[in-house]
C-alpha cells in the first residue's frame, strides 16, 4: 500500500474512531450532536465532555504509546515479538498499584504514582542489569533480565494480592486494563510526556532503521548506538511507565498493531511508526467502545486485546514459517 | 591519503588480542589481513575503525586521529562480518550509507538520493532498489551491504570477511567489485581467510596470529608452505598460476614407510598413486605438466615433479625427476603414452631399471603410445628386460611389495 493513501484511510478511520468513541453509550449520538451544535443541557455536556472526552483521550494516549514503544522495542531487540512490556514495566506498576492498597492508601494519585515511579524503577534495575560489561550482548542480556524481574515482580503482586484479598479486586481489574472512570488530572499527567515521547521516537526513526542491521552497522554508518540505545530505553520506559499507571496492563496492542502496519507500508520506521500510531489511535477507542457495550458491566480491555492478540501471534507465526 | 596504524595494541578482558601492530595503507592498495579465525581480524578492523579503543598506539588518518564516530563514518566504511536478514528495502538499507552526511532531523535530500543510486549502480544493483533485502540471495545481500559503504562516500574500506558464506562466482564478483573501487584511488583493508582470494586479489598481504603481524608483502613473497603451516598450522602444497595460488593439503603419511615414485600423465597415474597411498607408501610422480589430471592427483596425495602446462620436459625437470628417483624404494612407469615432450620421462625410467627398483606397467601395447619413433621401442625394450613387469595397474601392489622384499 503506498504510504500516502495508508495515511488518508487512517485519519479517516481516526474520526471514525472519534466519533463513535464520543457517540455510543446512553443517551447515544443525540449527546454528541447536541454538544457540537451547542444546545446541549447539562447532563449531554457532562456525558460527553467530563465521561466520554477523557476517556477517549486516555484511550488513544494509551494505543499510541503502548504501539510506538512496541515498534522501537522490535526494532532494538530485532526481535518481532518484543513488546513495550520487555523492561518489566508492567510487573513493576502491577507491585506499586498492588502496594499501593496493601498499604491502605486508596486514592487514585497515590496508586497512579506508586504505579508509575515502581514501574520506571524497574526498567531502571532491568537496564542496569542488562547492560552490565560482564554481557558480551547487552541487548540481549536486556531482553532476558526484562524477563528474570517480570517473573520475580508478577510474583510478588499475587503474594501482595493473597495478603490482602478483600480489597484486591481493584488491582486485579486494574491489572487488565481499564479506561473506565477517567480524571482529567490523568489525562493531564499523561498527555505532555506522551508527546514528548512519540516525538523523539518519530525524530530518531532513521536510527531505527539502521538497528534492524545490527549494533554494529549502525556504528558503522555514524550512530552512536550506547547512547541511542540509552536514550531509546528511557524514552520507552518513560511512555510505557505513564500508560501503564493511568489505564493498566493492556497486552498484545504493542504487537498487534506495529506489525499490521509492517504488513502493510513495510519496515521502514519513517512510515512505519507513524502509520501505527495512527492505527493504535483508530483502534484503541473501538476496542475501549466494545468493552462497554459488549456487558452491562464493562469487560476488561486487557482481556479484548490478549483474546484478539493470541490469534494474531499465531498468524504471525505461521506467515514467518512459510 | 594515508592510514597509519601504529604499535597498536588492544586488549579484552585481560587477554592482548592485538600486540604491537603497526602497519599502513594508501591510495591504490588492497590490503588483506590473512589469518585464521580468533587471530584478531576483526579487532583489528573494529580498532581501527573506532569502536575499540587500543591500550596502546594510535590509528591516523592523514596524521590525524579519527575523532567521533560520525566522522569515522564519512572517511572509513567499515563492513562488519554478519548482516541480520533485515525487512528493509534495498534502497533504504543503501540511504543509512548516509547518514553521516544528514543534520539533525535526519531527512535525506535528493544528493543523498543521487548518491545511493549512483553506489547501487556501482554493485550492479541498481534495478533492485525496491526489492526487500532479506529476500535477496546471500551475494546480492552483500552487494547492497557494500553500496552501503560505497554512499558514505570512505577514503578507506574496512571489510570484515566480505566474501564469507558466499559460493565462489559470488565471492570474485564480491572481490572485483572492492578491486575496482580500489583502483579508483580508494584504499581497502579486507579481514579475509581464504588464501586463494587474498593471494588473487591483494596487492599487499599481511599474515596475522595471535594478534600479531607475522608475514607482510606482496602475495607471491608471503604465501609459501612455510609462512601458511607457521600461521595457519596446516600442511598444505601451494601452486601458482600467476598471482593466484592453489592450495591443496598435504595428506599425512606415516613415518618411516618406504618412497615409491611414479612417472605417469594423461591419468595414467591416477589408479596406482591412490592404491600405493592407500597402502601407506609414501608417493610421488614426475614428471607431469601442470593441470595434468595426474598432476591434481599427485599434489593431493603427495609430491609432484611439475613443469608448466603443455610444455616439454625441461632439463632441469628432468634432473629434479632423476634426483628424486635415486632417493626413492621404487619406480613405477605407468602405461602413459611417449611424445617428444616427455621423452625424457622414459629415460627416467631406464635410470631407475638401471637401479633395479622399476616397476613397468605393459598393459597397452607399446606401439599404440609409442608417438616418438624407433629409438623409444628399443629403449623400452630395454627397459623391459630390466624391471619387474606387470600387465594391469591392479598388479602393481603385489609387484612394489615384492621388489622392497
Amino acid at each position: 500500500m503506498r504510504f500516502g493513501s495508508a495515511i488518508v484511510i487512517l485519519l479517516a478511520l481516526n474520526i471514525l474512531a472519534l466519533i463513535l468513541s464520543l457517540g455510543v453509550g446512553s443517551g447515544g449520538y443525540g449527546y454528541l450532536f447536541d454538544v457540537i451544535s451547542g444546545n446541549a443541557d447539562e447532563t449531554a455536556m457532562k456525558i460527553v465532555l467530563d465521561y466520554r472526552l477523557p476517556r477517549y483521550l486516555v484511550a488513544i494516549i494509551a494505543g499510541a504509546s503502548l504501539s510506538a514503544s512496541g515498534t522501537a522495542m522490535q526494532a532494538l531487540f530485532r526481535n518481532p515479538l518484543a513488546e513495550p512490556y520487555v523492561l518489566g514495566v508492567a510487573s513493576g506498576a502491577s507491585v506499586g498499584a498492588a502496594l499501593s492498597v496493601a498499604l491502605s492508601m486508596e486514592t487514585i494519585y497515590s496508586r497512579i504514582g506508586l504505579a508509575f515511579f515502581s514501574a520506571l524503577l524497574t526498567a531502571y534495575v532491568v537496564y542496569l542489569i542488562g547492560s552490565s560489561s560482564k554481557f558480551r550482548d547487552q541487548t540481549y542480556a536486556i531482553l532476558l533480565a526484562g524477563v528474570a524481574i517480570a517473573s520475580f515482580f508478577s510474583g510478588l503482586t499475587s503474594v501482595l494480592i493473597y495478603f490482602s484479598a478483600q480489597s484486591m479486586h481493584k488491582v486485579v481489574f486494574w491489572l487488565m486494563g481499564s479506561f473506565s472512570n477517567p480524571f482529567f488530572e490523568e489525562v493531564l499527567f499523561a498527555l505532555p510526556i506522551t508527546i514528548a515521547g512519540l516525538a523523539y521516537l518519530l525524530f530518531t526513526s532513521w536510527n531505527l532503521n539502521a538497528l534492524l542491521l545490527g549494533d554494529e552497522h549502525a556504528a558503522a554508518v555514524g550512530i552512536n548506538v550506547e547512547r541511542f540505545r540509552k536514550s531509546l530505553i528511557a524514552v520507552v520506559a518513560l511512555l510505557t511507565s505513564t500508560t501503564v499507571a493511568i489505564s493498566g496492563v493492556i497486552g498484545f496492542v504493542g504487537i498487534i498493531v506495529p506489525h499490521t502496519m509492517r504488513i502493510l507500508v513495510g519496515e521502514e520506521h519513517q512510515k512505519l511508526l507513524p502509520s501505527t500510531i495512527l492505527l493504535s489511535t483508530a483502534f484503541m477507542p473501538v476496542i475501549d467502545v466494545v468493552a462497554r457495550i459488549s456487558t452491562s458491566g464493562e469487560l476488561p480491555i486487557g482481556a479484548i486485546t490478549a483474546m484478539l492478540g493470541g490469534p494474531f501471534f499465531l498468524y504471525l507465526l505461521m506467515r514467518r514459517s512459510v | 591519503m594515508r592510514l597509519v596504524v601504529k604499535g597498536v595494541t588492544v586488549t579484552l578482558g585481560s587477554r592482548d588480542v592485538l600486540k604491537d601492530v603497526t602497519f599502513e595503507v594508501g591510495e591504490g592498495e588492497l590490503l588483506a589481513l590473512l589469518g585464521p579465525n580468533g587471530s584478531g581480524k576483526t579487532t583489528m578492523l573494529r580498532t581501527i575503525f573506532g569502536v575499540l579503543k587500543p591500550l596502546r598506539g594510535v590509528v591516523l588518518l592523514d596524521g590525524k586521529e579519527i575523532g567521533s564516530v560520525e566522522e569515522a563514518a564519512r572517511k572509513l566504511g567499515f563492513l562488519p562480518q554478519d548482516t541480520p536478514l533485515a525487512n528493509l528495502r534495498v534502497i533504504d538499507i543503501v540511504m543509512l550509507g548516509r547518514t553521516p552526511y544528514l543534520s539533525g532531523l535526519k531527512r535525506p535530500g535528493e544528493d543523498d538520493y543521487r548518491a545511493a543510486m549512483e553506489a547501487l549502480k556501482e554493485v550492479g544493483m541498481e534495478n533492485m532498489a525496491d526489492r526487500i533485502f532479506s529476500e535477496l540471495s546471500g551475494g546480492e545481500r552483500q552487494k547492497v551491504m557494500l553500496a552501503r559503504v560505497f554512499a558514505q562516500q570512505p577514503e578507506v574500506m574496512l571489510l570484515d570477511e566480505p566474501t564469507a558464506h558466499l559460493d565462489i562466482a559470488a565471492q570474485i564478483e564480491i572481490m572485483e567489485i572492492v578491486k575496482s573501487k580500489v583502483e579508483e584511488g580508494k584504499a581497502a583493508i579486507v579481514a579475509i581467510h581464504d588464501i586463494n582470494l587474498a593471494s588473487s586479489f591483494a596487492t599487499r598481504i599481511l599474515m596475522v596470529k595471535d594478534g600479531k603481524v607475522v608475514y607482510a608483502g606482496r602475495p607471491e613473497d608471503v604465501i609459501n608452505e612455510e609462512s601458511i603451516r607457521n600461521v595457519f598450522g596446516a600442511d598444505v602444497v601451494v601452486r601458482r598460476y600467476g598471482r593466484g595460488v592453489y592450495i591443496a593439503p598435504k595428506l599425512k603419511v606415516p613415518n618411516g614407510l618406504k618412497r615409491v615414485h611414479v612417472i605417469c600423465g594423461g591419468g595414467s597415474g591416477r589408479e596406482i598413486l591412490h592404491m600405493l597411498r592407500d597402502a601407506g607408501y609414501k608417493v610421488s610422480a614426475g614428471v607431469v605438466n601442470v593441470l595434468d589430471s595426474d598432476w591434481e592427483v599427485a599434489v593431493e596425495l603427495g609430491e609432484v615433479i611439475d613443469e608448466a602446462p603443455f610444455s616439454p620436459i625441461s632439463d632441469s625437470s628432468h634432473r629434479k625427476n632423476i634426483e628424486v628417483i635415486e632417493n626413492s624404494d621404487a619406480v613405477v612407469l605407468a602405461d602413459l603414452s611417449f611424445g617428444m615432450g616427455n621423452f625424457k620421462n622414459l629415460q627416467a625410467a631406464m635410470y631407475a631399471a638401471k637401479l633395479n627398483k622399476l616397476v613397468v606397467v605393459d598393459k597397452t601395447p607399446f606401439k599404440e603410445r609409442n608417438f616418438v619413433g624407433k629409438e623409444a621401442e628399443k629403449l623400452y625394450r630395454e627397459i623391459l628386460e630390466r624391471a619387474v613387469v606387470v600387465k594391469r595397474e591392479k598388479e602393481v601392489l603385489d609387484a612394489v611389495r615384492k621388489l622392497l622384499g
